[in-house]
Formats: structure tokens, sequence, C-alpha cells
């Protein structure tokens, strides 16, 4: 037998691009940044000294870091329940046929396949205090005065809402297509079933679509939780963390703290708290993945 | 016909195709030809004239005469940190980096400048303190960085709405019961900036410093913002933006006081000039109506920041550091021509590399006695860290936003004064205890 025939060389072989991948771009990454935390290294340091956890103990006595804290859960929370919420009523609408289907699902995808950085800062004009459309409509709707403008970015709850608004804006299709996935393999004879039995629209959704759909949708929220958990691109572009920090979230305070102030070491402590949070979201991922595995 | 993928001409494919992609970098050598291309990296200007002249007309000459191919990537105000980081941390990049606020936290990785400083203060004068303060660290007695020119910050203001009410923001209280009138009269709002953003954090300062207030002290190494003055110069800024202000202060960039001012919605912002220049260029009969003013004055003194001290670094990777540093010296020699190609906005870091500066601020077309005030801005401007040095511990203050924040905390009623700049006052201890050893 050929070496390349044997399953047990053939396997590792096959997964070890993958492997290697993940080492290189997530494993030698983290392990740099858990050696930074733990050292006073700067921007154009040449000498490190070990310091232990004072890093993490600075950034534990900084307002700035527990207010950034408490908003990363804002915004990742909040904006995963909407993007599920809402993704689900898109992927239900896309399982109907209607004309023009096809043309909606293409822009439906837009703001996923666009640019992300491009697509806020489109947000960015939109919500901008002076020239903002979306007040220009508002007023035009007579829902504010010319003088009662919103100020999206000025004010700190109207300003998390933005950044939430925009974020779920980028996620929603992503989120829309995993439950259409979700949605299309459910047999058909299940629903047909359903209606036989007389189960209206909630009570068909309630007792056999959602736990039909469950593994797909934990699915679609984990892997929201990460990306909300650990993007900085949206809250960086619309308003650098402001107005007083309201939007600041972890992975933002870790880049201005380490790239723009130049203590890397205090950035990569920052950007480490974010790790357990990550690690629930992927042990359970796998679990999930595991239970739903088909054997 | 049909073909058979098998398993093993996958595999051999697919490591033909691996091995051809990454070949190149593995047979790349490491060590590095010196290059005859001079590559520079800068801001892109506020003021595109000077864009204009720099690329178009001052590289390609200088390139000509030195005999070397000369590259200008221009890069957002924004984006010029974050670059800087990724060429140190690659260890690749540009021969010579332009910052906008000197960049101490990378002394390491730079090239001395002290040879280039000497050499145009013989040719051109003294390097302007505000300059020498903020490009020169002494304990190192390096220049980390060399200055060739640096920008002022003066009061925008529209003369029409100040000129009704009969008064001129000649001190910061003036500003205060002008800007609250103003709004009364014609519902005008004031624009002073309170967000985390570069324009907010010179503003600010200067605002600090006529207080009588300071970052630190002399010797650069102990915050002092925890001070009555500190308290005072929140308490008036909270006052205006209560009285004169909307929240849209919060959401700015560093662009959106010039809008707000060039589209006539508000009556004063404090600037460097790309404000008052764009507005001639877009609306001249508006124009008109605006003048510039030197910064308030507060109880101690009159002061403002410099906007911006553009300064250029060359990095120790660098292909051309010699080149490099000869560009410079002489971009510092043509700044007769740099001055008038930036239309006043580039100030010149050496006294004497510009000549006749009130004559050439005198002969401006569109407001004469207005840039005529620029001609003594280098005594009432100041710099991030004054009056010690800026510092790496200062250079991380700034870009985290600490003063903006200070302000910001109470004006939006989160936090009293006092408290707010005990906050302040903490944050800055944390960030000296891991940069002053």
């Amino acid at each position: 037998m050929r070496l390349l025939d044997r399953e047990g060389f053939l396997g590792p072989v096959m997964i070890l691009p993958a492997v290697l991948y993940v080492l290189a771009l997530v494993g030698v990454p983290f392990c740099l940044s858990l050696y930074l935390a733990l050292t006073d290294a700067k921007i154009a340091s040449s000498e490190l000294s070990f310091v232990g956890l004072e890093n993490f103990r600075s950034a534990l006595a900084s307002p700035t870091f527990i207010k950034s804290l408490g908003n990363t859960f804002i915004f990742t929370f909040v904006s995963q329940a909407l993007v599920l919420v809402l993704g689900k009523v898109l992927a239900t609408c896309l399982t109907k046929d209607f004309v023009g289907k096809s043309v909606l699902r293409f822009l439906i995808l837009l703001p996923w396949v666009a640019p992300i950085s491009l697509g806020t800062i489109g947000w960015k004009w939109m919500l901008d205090s002076l020239y903002s459309p979306v007040n220009w409509v508002l007023q035009a709707l007579h829902v504010v005065g010319k003088n009662t403008w919103p100020m999206w970015f000025g004010e700190k709850d109207l300003a998390m809402a933005a950044v939430i608004a925009v974020h779920v804006w980028r996620l929603l299709p992503f989120s829309a297509v995993i439950i259409l996935a979700g949605l299309t393999s459910i047999p058909r004879e299940i629903n047909e079933a359903a209606d036989v039995d007389g189960a209206g629209f909630w009570r068909r959704e309630l007792y056999v679509v959602l736990p039909l759909q469950r593994p797909i949708l934990f699915v679609a929220g984990l892997f929201g939780i990460i990306f909300a958990f650990t993007d900085m691109t949206v809250i960086y572009v619309l308003k650098r963390g402001g107005p007083a920090q309201a939007t600041q979230v972890l992975a933002s305070l870790a880049f201005f703290t380490g790239i723009l102030g130049g203590d890397l070491a205090g950035g990569a402590a920052i950007s480490l708290f974010l790790f357990p949070v990550l690690v629930v979201v992927a042990v359970a991922m796998l679990v999930i993945a595991r239970r739903t595995e088909v054997t | 016909m049909t073909t058979h993928l098998t398993r093993r001409t996958f595999l051999k494919a697919a490591g033909v195709a691996a091995a051809a992609a990454t070949g190149p970098t593995i047979f790349v050598p490491t060590a590095r030809a010196k290059s005859d291309t001079l590559k520079i990296a800068q801001w892109t200007h506020f003021v595109p004239a000077f864009d204009e002249w720099f690329d178009k007309k001052y590289v390609p000459e200088w390139g000509a005469r030195n005999g070397v191919k000369v590259t200008v990537d221009h890069i957002s105000v924004n984006d010029l940190r974050a670059r800087a980081a990724a060429e140190v941390s690659a260890k690749k990049g540009h021969d010579l980096f332009g910052f906008l606020d000197p960049p101490p936290a990378y002394e390491n990785v730079v090239l001395p400048m002290n040879d280039a400083v000497q050499e145009c203060e013989k040719k051109y004068g003294k390097l302007v303190n505000l300059a020498q303060r903020a490009t020169y660290n002494p304990k190192s007695k390096q220049y980390f960085a060399l200055s060739d020119n640096w920008v002022p910050d003066p009061l925008h203001y529209r003369k029409d709405a100040w000129g009704e009410i009969g008064m001129k923001p000649d001190t910061w209280e003036h500003i205060r019961e002008g800007s609250k009138k103003i709004k009364e009269k014609n519902g005008m709002p004031a624009g002073f900036g309170i967000a985390q953003e570069l324009d907010t954090n010179m503003m600010l300062r200067g605002l600090l410093w006529s207080y009588g207030a300071q970052e630190q002290d002399e010797g650069s190494t102990r915050p002092m913002i925890n001070s009555k003055e500190t308290v005072e110069a929140i308490k008036l800024m909270t006052a205006i933006y209560k009285e004169s202000m909307t929240a849209e202060v919060f959401t700015w960039d560093p662009s959106s006081n010039n809008r707000f001012f060039v589209s006539g919605k508000g009556h004063i912002i404090q600037n460097a000039i790309s404000a008052i220049r764009t507005m001639e260029k877009q609306f001249p009969e508006e124009a008109k109506k605006a003048g510039l003013m030197p910064p308030a004055a507060g109880p101690k003194r009159r002061m403002g920041s410099e906007h911006l001290l553009h300064c250029y670094v060359v990095w120790k990777f660098g292909e051309n550091p010699e080149m490099a540093k000869k560009f410079v010296v002489d971009l510092i020699g043509a700044y007769n021509d740099a001055f008038l190609a930036s239309e006043f906005y580039n100030f010149p870091s050496f006294s004497k590399s510009v000549s006749d500066i009130k004559g050439k601020l005198a002969a401006d077309k569109f407001h004469p006695e207005d840039y005529g005030i620029l001609a003594d801005a280098e005594k009432w401007s100041a710099y991030p860290g004054y009056p010690g040095h800026t510092t790496a511990a200062i250079d991380e203050c700034f870009n985290t936003f600490v003063v903006p924040d200070m302000f910001a905390r109470v004006a939006k009623g989160e936090m009293s004064a006092e408290d707010s700049a005990k906050q302040a006052e903490a944050d800055m201890k944390r960030v000296f205890a891991k940069w002053i050893k």
C-alpha cells in the first residue's frame, strides 16, 4: 500500500494546512499577546522586562476599562438579539415566493459582501451632525424640528443605539442566510403534517420550526457573538469610542492603548480580557456541533 | 473523454501549487540592497494646494537634482499612527515618515536628527521653542524627529454676529458671554469640540494653559492635571456648552468644526486656518464676514496650542537614511515656497526659513489684517506637555484622549469638575507609571 493511500497518513496530511493556518494566524498572535501582556513592552521598545500581572491590575483600576467592558457586553448581546430576531424574520420571508425575490436576496447580501469600512463610512455620513439625510427625512416627516435634530453620536444612549444599529445592518445578511439554510433543510412533510393537524403560523413556528432550528440558531448566534465581541471597525470608524468613551469597547480600547498610545503591553492585556468569553463561546459551539453531528 | 482526479493526483497538484505559492518568499534573499528610491509617507494636507505643490513641483524637481526617484504616499490624518506602528512592527516601510504630532515613543527605532537640526539652525536660524521642546528628549539628548513646520490654532469668528452684540472674543469670559448673547439673538451656536479627536485635544489644552493649569510639571516627571485651575477651566467650558453649544460638539472629528463654521451654522471655532481658507474658496461673500483672532486669554495668560506640529522621522530600518535627512533639510530650505503653497497653513519651524512673514501675511488678498495676527503666533502657542517636554507618557495621554474625556464627563453631567479632574489625574498617573522608570 502506498503511503498516500494510508488513512493514518493521509488524514493528518489533509488537516495539516488548516492546523498550520490556525497556528500561524491565531496561535502565534495569541501567545505573543500573552507574552506581551506580562511584560512592559512599548511600541518601539527593544528591551522587555517581566512585570507579572501588573498590566491586568492597571487595566482593572481604570474606569475607562470598566466602562468599555460593560459597553462590550451591551454592544454584543443587544446586537446579537436583534440580529437573530430580524434574521429569522428575514429568512422566513425569503422562504416564500414573490416577484423580485432574487433581486431582494442580492440587496440583502450587499451589506455583508461590501467592505465593512466603506459601509460604515456611509453610515457615518448618514448620521452626521450637520448633513444627516436620516435627520432630513425625520424633519420632513415632522418627527423632529429644525433645531432639535438628534445628534446620533453626541448623546451616549443614541450613540450606542447608532453603533448597534450599524452593526446589526452589517451582520443581518449573514444571520439570515444561515437561518434560511436551516429553514430549507426542514423536510416539507413535517410542515405539511403540522398543517394537517391544524397548526397555525405561530404554533408551527414555536413548536415545530424553532425546535428544529435550534442548533442552527445557536451556531448563528455564537458566530455573531464572536464577530461582535471582537469587532472594532464599526465603533472606530463611526465615533472612535466617544462621546466620553460611551461606545468604547475592549477591542477598540486595546487598539487605542496599544497602537495609538504606544503601550503594547497594556493593549495586549486589555485584548486578553476578551479571551474567557470567547473560550466559553467556542466550547459551546463545539458542543453543539458534536450534538448535531450526523453519525 | 472523462478524467479522474485521484487522491494522489490531487495531493501532487496541491503540493506543486503550495510550493509555487511559497517558493518566492522562501528564496528571497534577506539582505537588502540600498535603494535609489526615497519613499516618503505623510498626511493628506488639509490645504490641497500644498500637496499639489509638494507632489507635482517640489518632489520631482528635488528628485531630478539629486538623482533619486521619490515616491510620496499620502495617508489620512486618522491613520498615520496605525501606519507608523505597522511599519515599525514589520521593520519595513518608508524612508521618511511625517507625523502630525511628535512621536517620542518611537525614539528607539529612529535615527537621531541632531546633525540635521544643527545644519538647519546654521542655515535657517533657531528651531522655534515649541518645536524644540516637542521633538527633543533631554534625557537622551536626542532629537527624535525633525520638524519642518507647525500650525497655529487661532480663533475663527463671525465678525457680523459678534459685531451685532458689540463684542470681540478676546477672553474666554468674553466668549462665554458673547456666545450666550448670540445664541439668544439669532440661534447661532458656538463650536468648541469636546470629542475624542485631534482638534479637541489641542483646543482644550490651550484653555487649560490660559487658566494656569498644566498637564505635567516642567521636568516631565509627574502629572499636575488635578488643580483648581483645571477645575475652573472645565467649569467654564461646561458653561459655554450648556449656554451656547449643542451636543454635536461631542460627535466631531478633525474636519467637523471646519464644516460647522464654513456652512455658516456656527459663529466661532478654534482651528487652523484651513477653515477660513475653505470658506474663501467656496463662499467668498460669506468669508468676508469671517475673521481670525489669537486664542482667547484666560485669567493667567493668552495661550493656545499648536494645531499640528509636523515632523519627520527616519526609521533605523529605512533603506535610504542619508537621502531622507537631506530631503528634509532641503525642504526646510525651500520653506518660502512651502509657506506660500500652504496658503500660510504651514508655519516654519526654523525661524529664518521664511523671509518677511509679516509682509507675506499682509499681502493676502482675502484677509490681510486677519492673517496678520499670525505673525505673533509663536508667542501664544505651546505644545502637548507644556511646560515640560512632549514625552511618551504625554503622547499616550494625548492619543487616549484623557483631556477631552475629562471635559466631556462634566459637560455631559456625568461627574463634577473636581471628580473629573481627579479621574484624569488617576488616568495620567497610570500612564506615567508605565513610561517613567
